[in-house]
């Protein structure tokens, strides 16, 4: 069991942990996701203390492992670790980097340790590989040496950071399945990851790491079906959002519509939705809402996901309940309507913006 | 090939055209000393002598170039490339009776010398200048002195009289020399012989005294008795007042004549054939009087100060690293102060701060000096070719070894070391090489490397070709055996090169 207690990493320029504490349990098969620069590597390192925490504590089985006496190399030899650049002994061949650590650590004898390697070999499928020297082995193959290399020394607990991010696409397969059989040994497992399907499928617990800890963690249902908070969700549906505020009668038109498209460009939306999003600006804000009065602030919110090619414009507002559809301008109303795929109205008055029009491109 | 057969042909017509152009230069006859104030003759003298600070007065037109060792010069009096060689006509003569042909000396003497032995004031021997003066005063009036100057310098009988050593010595008299000043003090074999040397056992047997000799260039005669390193100087010096500030001085033992050495325009073109002049050549250089011994000796005393100076170079500069790697700041500051200390001064200049001021006072030989300055010299460049070769391993490699257990030191020692090793070796064989040519300069702290060897030939050859060529050619080889040694060790430092059969060595393989 792996207790984080208040852990803190802070370097000169950034704080990636802030403040983390959570428990892990036996067994536990945790995926760690989130977007890039959250501190998932960053917690993975400072579990195996490669990275020293500024703060906090880390207790493996009630022991207090950054206390400043301790023998960090005895916690290190219960957990192994997957890097993402493999770091394979790149003067040693595939077998020596198996019988490396169990002879000289353990105290193993070599035949022992050999028999061992070439289990494991066996076991990531890379048998008659004993002699190669890791620069001659493919990417996907290096990645399954290191994780044999991990579990020669019996390790408790294992900690894959990103094992698949320096992969060829053809190569990630072989490491994930290897992955996958290892997740169902029962052995204690932490793996950082973009892959949200493979997570989804190996794992039993996700942390979603953002804001300088653990966002949000739960089973994986209630974290990729149905999260609980915002960044979470925005996170797992590949959501990209805009949101844009108009205070006053007079804004400026023309450098909303340069803010659209930015937006647009970077995340690569089709040119047709684009011009959608236009024309619900166009209709809703400026034939519908502004001449209305009455109505600001007008809040507009896109979200696109890219994972289902879907885009959602919502736009609220203040001002008693006013139905767009209700509005004068029945032909703007009736142009954007035969465009875009639905268009819904919602009064909500314990809202801060009452009023809300969904549109669904 | 045809480019490397024009190539040989541009190559040789450039010689033939140097050749040419030095032969035929024109010059008259010169035969007085006044000739040599007209404007455009160039006078080459020794270093450091009373006429070369004269003859900057006297000869104010002329361009005045100063030897360390003045032999070379006279061949380039032959060729025309030099006007006159102003020095003792006793040395000159015996240049010219050993071969150096196509130059005269004048009948005029330019200037007299006073010889006299130069005394140490930190000599371990006391009341040294009454003690020489005395003995000198015994051999005047017996004769012995007046008798020394007939056989070395008149008679040219280099048989040295045998001298009981002094019997149960109690104290040791160090002569410094430079054994390049024939007939005074010059090498027969690999044993220094002459009139000084002569003296040298003299005194130290009426003194009952051990006695040993230390060789020095010239400019290295006077900062030798200064530091007390010697104690007196038997070189054929000469009594200068200025000296005097620093060096005491016996009586005078004689008198030398100094004059000039001309191109004799008479004298035809060598009709020696180039191999006939070469085979002589050769047999001067190394068959007479076993010169080849004086060969051997150096090459020795290079090697060992080398071999030694990369051993422990080697040890010196894997302990620094050692300390310093985990980055012990106080260390690390005093690392980065003697490496900057050692490799920004000039390998000649930390030698003989070494020998003169360090172990100024300490009864050391030069050898091992030598090998305490190379062994610096080595050390540091051992140490930041390590740094180097350690940065340059990937920080994941000691990264993984952590997260396997291993300690901070054995992932030094087992995972980092090993992949550094090939970043290290090839700019080490390039140290070793470099290490190798640089000793030639240990001859300046009194020590008889190859170089200081070939200096001592040339001395007695009146030669600069072949003895030149000699070394640079055993350089060579040299450089190659020690390049092949570390060939040999190479693949001990490249685990990628080991036998595959040897990677499993003990296991029983299924």
């Amino acid at each position: 069991m792996i207790e984080l207690v208040h852990l803190e990493k802070k370097y000169e320029n950034s704080t990636p942990l802030k403040d983390v504490s959570t428990i892990i349990n036996d067994g536990d098969v945790i995926s760690v996701i989130g977007p890039s620069g959250t501190g998932k590597s960053t917690l993975l390192r400072c579990i195996n203390m490669l990275e020293r925490p500024t703060g906090g504590q880390i207790l493996l089985d009630g022991v207090d492992i950054t206390a400043p006496g301790y023998d960090v190399t005895q916690a290190r030899r219960r957990m192994g670790m997957v890097f993402q650049s493999f770091n394979l002994f790149g003067h040693l061949t595939v077998i020596e980097n198996l019988m490396a650590a169990p002879v000289d650590i353990l105290g193993r004898t070599k035949q022992e340790a050999y028999e061992t390697g070439v289990e494991l070999l066996k076991r990531v499928g890379l048998e008659g590989r004993e002699f190669r020297y890791p620069d001659q082995l493919s990417g996907g193959q290096k990645q399954r040496v290191a994780i044999a290399r991990t579990l020669a020394m019996d390790p408790e607990i294992i900690l894959l950071d990103e094992p698949t991010s320096a992969l060829d696409p053809a190569m990630v397969g072989e490491v994930q399945s290897v992955i996958r059989d290892l997740a169902g040994s029962g052995k204690t497992m932490m793996i950082v990851t973009h892959e949200m399907s493979f997570a989804r499928a190996i794992c039993n617990r996700v942390f979603f790491m953002d804001q300088g800890g653990i966002y949000e963690d739960g089973t994986p249902d209630q974290i990729f079906d149905s999260p609980e908070r915002e960044l979470t969700r925005r996170f797992v549906r590949k959501l990209r959002v805009l949101e844009l505020f108009i205070e006053n009668a007079k804004y400026d038109y023309i450098s909303a519509d340069k803010e659209i498209d930015i937006y647009c460009l970077k995340n690569n939306i089709p040119a047709r939705t684009k011009y959608r999003i236009r024309l619900t600006m166009e209709e809703i804000v400026q034939q519908l809402l502004l001449p209305q009065g009455d109505i600001l602030p007008v809040r507009i919110l896109v979200e696109y996901s890219g994972e289902e090619e879907k885009t959602t414009v919502t736009i609220s507002y203040s001002g008693a309940g006013f139905d767009p559809a209700d509005g004068e301008n029945k032909l703007a109303y009736d142009t954007l309507k035969k465009t875009v795929a639905d268009i819904s109205y919602k009064y909500d008055s314990e809202a801060e913006l009452p009023n809300s029009v969904t549109v669904l491109i | 090939m045809p480019r490397k057969k024009a190539f040989i042909l541009i190559i040789a017509a450039v010689i033939t055209a140097v050749l040419f152009c030095a032969c035929t230069k024109a010059a008259e006859q010169i035969s007085s000393l006044s000739q040599l104030r007209e404007k455009g003759t160039v006078i080459a003298v020794s270093t450091n002598t009373p006429e070369s600070k004269q003859i900057i007065k006297d000869f104010p037109d002329a361009v005045i170039e100063s030897y360390t060792d003045i032999y070379p010069a006279y061949q380039e009096v032959a060729s025309g490339k030099i006007t006159a060689v102003i020095s003792q006509r006793t040395g000159m003569q015996k240049a010219i009776e050993n071969g150096v042909s196509g130059v005269r000396l004048l009948e005029e003497n330019y200037r007299e010398n006073v010889i006299a032995v130069g005394l140490s004031r930190k000599s371990d021997i006391p009341d040294l200048k009454r003690k020489i003066n005395k003995f000198l005063q015994e051999l005047r009036d017996d004769g012995t002195l007046d008798d020394m100057y007939e056989r070395w310098v008149m008679q040219k009988d280099y048989t040295m009289p045998d001298i009981p050593e002094a019997e149960a010595p109690k104290q040791t008299l160090t002569v410094a020399t430079t054994g390049t000043a024939e007939p005074f003090t010059f090498y027969v074999g690999n044993e220094l012989s002459g009139y000084d040397i002569e003296l040298a056992k003299r005194f130290a047997a009426w003194l009952g005294a051990r006695l040993e000799f230390k060789v020095y260039d010239w400019g290295g005669l006077l900062s030798a008795t200064q530091a007390g390193d010697a104690d007196c100087i038997m070189s054929n010096l000469y009594y200068e007042p200025e000296y005097e500030e620093t060096t005491d001085f016996s009586d005078p033992l004689f008198t030398l004549e100094i004059t000039a050495m001309v191109r004799d325009k008479g004298y035809g073109a060598k009709t020696d054939p180039f191999w006939q002049s070469l085979r002589s050549s050769f047999r001067r250089t190394f068959i007479t009087e076993k010169r080849w011994r004086l060969f051997v000796s150096g090459i020795g005393t290079t090697l060992l100060i080398t071999g030694m100076s990369i051993l422990l170079g080697t040890l010196l500069g894997f302990a620094v690293f050692t300390a310093c790697r985990k980055g012990n700041r106080t260390a690390n500051a005093v690392t980065r102060f003697s490496v900057w200390l050692v490799q920004g001064m000039p390998a000649v200049v930390l030698l003989m701060l070494l020998y003169y001021v360090v172990f100024g006072s300490v009864k050391i030989p030069g050898v091992a000096v030598a090998i305490i300055g190379f062994t610096l010299i080595c050390g540091a460049s051992v140490y930041e070719r390590m740094k180097a070769g350690v940065s340059a391993v990937d920080i994941g490699q000691t990264e993984a070894a952590y997260s396997l257990g291993y300690t901070e030191r054995q992932a030094f020692y087992k995972v980092v070391l090993p992949q550094a090793m090939p970043f290290i070796i090839p700019p080490f064989k390039g140290d070793i090489t470099a290490l190798l040519k640089g000793t030639s300069v240990v001859g300046y702290i009194a020590v008889q490397d190859l170089t200081k060897m070939a200096d001592i030939v040339r001395s007695r050859t009146y030669e600069a070709f072949f003895p030149l060529i000699a070394v640079a050619v055993i350089y060579l080889i040299l450089e190659v055996l020690f390049n092949f040694i570390v060939d040999r060790l190479e693949p001990a430092f490249y685990p990628k090169r080991r036998d595959p059969d040897d990677i499993l060595k003990g296991v029983q393989q299924k």
